[in-house]
């Protein structure tokens, strides 16, 4: 799909990200989310909650995840369920007793699709306003499906003046005085800073947040972590309460996605009713969001002439789509390794400052 | 599909100016809105931002489309982006910021539409019928219009008609279309068609070509015009075809069975096929259809590669 030039050095590597605005744009319109598959990963696959003493059945990729707890509470990861007698033969992904490695962690359990061998706790993303142990109330969690491939639930994401249009019912719409993004990157992940100025008060605030005024100061961070295909959305409102997101967006398969979040308000007073009210906006707001994506994903099953045409807003999407098409080439080529580290602390990034 | 074709993909009465509406020509989407100044416009139903379809979006108060995901805002003449709301400013888009644009006729109550925004207009119909309405049905366009020619009754019901299997002329090709005359027999109890020396209704069905939109006229054993109906199928997404209708009755009527016609809807267009019955049904009056069609498209065809 995309050519290398040069074996990369074995210690320097070039930007993902090539300077030449052409080569760049070339990238950008060579993207074909449904034939990614990024492997050596860790992706949430469900939320500790979910998983107890009966195996439930999750998929990356179609790659069947088998999880349940044993007696001491460990959770097992496998490829076949332990009723299946007729298991078709066993993958290169797991270890001979057909084992995935696992963790938990944040709240989560973490299956590796990838090189078992690889599989490093380190290559866990940093989630700073998640709790290590989980154990954040059930009102904060919950499940929702998108009808469409990850990359393109993420790309949704990254760009958040979609926001303005199909969710200005629940976020308020794009009238504000002056709107600014800023995105960074390295190999692992890309993250997206907008900060609006006098923007419209998101209902839902006026509503149930008790926020009175008309406009607020908005600083949105999106910052995904490219082969989890998990994504932080952070959100500081003033006035309002900040709203703290995680949203994983695991690839079941090439055109469908399913989205375990956690969206941890517990740093909204127990009396406001937009601490419980919150968490369940993601009901409305992902069907919202997939009434778009849905549509969109067909469109990007087939390679396609014409090249999707971009603004000076799209640069993070933009960046997003090279940033996994080179990570995807690597990968083709044999280099499956981390050159980020993905689990450090990233709060300063995100402007997290623990309140 | 032929560019220069125009195809009636809508009724003027399902376009407005406060929701965009999506139709299709074969496997492409297409939306419709009126603007400001209550004008049809069609553009492809695809953004170049991002490919969602402009038909969940919105029509502003200037008559512009905005695309409901990123509020990028088009022309509906042309196509070409006008705005994207969240870059504040005026600003000029290059031409190549631009949607599909689709030619559009609307006359006799059809919007009609032609993939080549410059083709010359088509003839206008005069006014419209004021009976109308929209069927939807899973059947292939030209599996459509043969089973028309082969058995209407699969398709369509005419208040107190009964189609018979008897043609008064076989399928033929007049001025570019295709040309049948059917015999009808009134619905009430009556010796049976087979047995039947005369038959007091025919049923012409003419047929362009290409489109299959068709002209259905019922008259009695005078040649009294008792009904006149335009039938528009096109062929729509996964093998669908979309029906839109218009017809008239005509005021003027005598005898009982053809005064009834005038209580409740004289014509329907049914949405639900039989299969079973489509499926054994033989082909008779449609089989040279095809010939017929190879017959004109090619008399039209040399004149096309000199132009
Ligand atoms: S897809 Fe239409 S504005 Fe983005
Ligand atoms: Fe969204």
């Amino acid at each position: 799909m995309l050519d290398i030039h040069e074996k990369p050095e074995p210690t320097t590597h070039d930007d993902p990200i090539t300077s030449d605005p052409r080569e760049f744009a070339s990238r950008v319109n060579s993207w074909m989310p449904h034939d990614l598959m990024l492997i050596d990963a860790w992706f949430p696959l469900a939320h500790s909650f979910a998983v107890g003493k009966k195996p439930v059945r999750r998929a990356v990729y179609s790659q069947p995840f088998f999880l349940w707890r044993e007696a001491n509470g460990n959770v097992i990861a496998a490829e076949t369920h332990p009723n299946d007698m007729l298991a078709a033969t066993k993958s290169e992904y797991t270890d001979a007793d057909g084992r995935y490695p696992v963790i938990e962690k944040y709240g989560y359990v973490w299956g590796w699709l990838g090189n078992p061998d690889n599989a490093a706790p380190e290559h866990i993303p940093s989630l700073p306003y998640l709790p290590e142990d989980g154990g954040l109330p059930l009102h904060m969690l919950g499940t929702v499906r998108f009808d469409c491939c990850a990359p393109l639930s993420l790309e949704n994401l990254i760009d958040l003046t979609h926001a303005d249009f199909i969710h200005a019912d629940v976020v308020g719409d794009e009238k504000m005085d002056k709107e600014t993004v800023e995105v960074f990157h390295d190999s692992e992940t890309i993250t997206m800073v907008r900060t609006c100025v006098n923007k419209s008060v998101a209902p839902i605030m006026k509503v149930f947040g008790g926020v009175r005024d008309d406009v607020q100061q908005v600083r949105q961070v999106i910052r995904i972590y490219l082969r989890s295909h998990a994504a932080i959305a952070y959100g500081r409102f003033s006035p309002g309460d900040n709203v703290q997101l995680f949203h994983p967006c695991v690839p079941e398969t090439r055109d469908r996605t399913r989205l375990d979040y956690a969206m941890n308000t517990s740093n909204v007073k127990k009396t406001n009713p937009f601490r419980y009210m919150m968490p369940k906006a993601s009901y409305k707001v992902s069907r919202q969001d997939s009434s778009m994506t849905s549509p969109q994903s067909p469109r990007y099953m087939q390679p396609e002439k014409r090249k999707d045409l971009h603004s000076p807003l799209d640069e993070a999407g933009q960046k997003y789509r090279v940033l996994m098409l080179s990570l995807a080439e690597r990968q083709a080529n044999g280099d499956y390794a981390y050159r980020d580290n993905v689990s450090a602390d990233c709060s300063e990034i995100i402007g997290y400052d623990g309140k | 599909m032929t560019e220069a074709v125009w195809w009636a993909v809508a009724r003027s009465e399902e376009v407005s100016a406060d929701k965009p509406l999506n139709v299709d020509l074969g496997d492409q989407p297409i939306v419709l809105w009126r603007d400001a100044n209550g004008v049809v416009r069609a553009l492809e139903d695809r953004c170049p931002h991002r490919r969602a379809p402009l038909s969940l979006g919105c029509i502003l108060g200037s008559g512009a489309i905005q695309c409901g995901y990123h509020g990028w805002t088009y022309d509906g003449e042309t196509g070409r982006l006008i705005n994207i709301p969240n870059l504040k400013g005026e600003r000029k888009y290059p031409p190549v910021y631009k949607a599909k644009p689709f030619g559009v006729h609307e006359s006799g109550g059809f919007v009609r539409l032609c993939a080549d925004v410059k083709a010359p207009p088509p003839a206008d119909d005069g006014d419209a019928l004021p009976l109308s309405g929209t069927a939807t049905v899973a059947l292939q366009h030209e599996q459509y219009v043969d089973a028309l020619f082969d058995d209407p009754s699969l398709l369509i019901s005419i208040k107190g008609v009964r189609f018979s299997p008897y043609l008064f002329a076989e399928l033929t090709e007049q001025e570019g279309q295709l040309m049948l005359e059917r015999s009808c027999q009134w619905a009430s109890p009556h010796w049976p068609a087979p047995f039947s020396s005369e038959f007091p209704l025919s049923l012409r069905i003419a047929s362009d070509a290409v489109t299959g939109e068709t002209d259905l006229t019922l008259l009695d054993d005078e040649f009294n015009l008792l009904l006149h109906a335009t039938l528009a199928p096109v062929p729509a997404a996964r093998g669908v075809t979309q029906v839109r209708w218009r017809a008239v009755l005509s005021p003027e009527r005598s005898g009982l069975q053809s005064k009834i016609m005038g209580v409740g809807t004289p014509l329907k267009v049914h949405e639900n096929i039989d299969g079973a019955a489509l499926r054994v049904l033989k082909p008779s009056a449609s089989i040279h259809a095809n010939d017929l069609r190879e017959k004109i498209a090619a008399r039209s065809a040399p004149q096309d590669e000199v132009a």
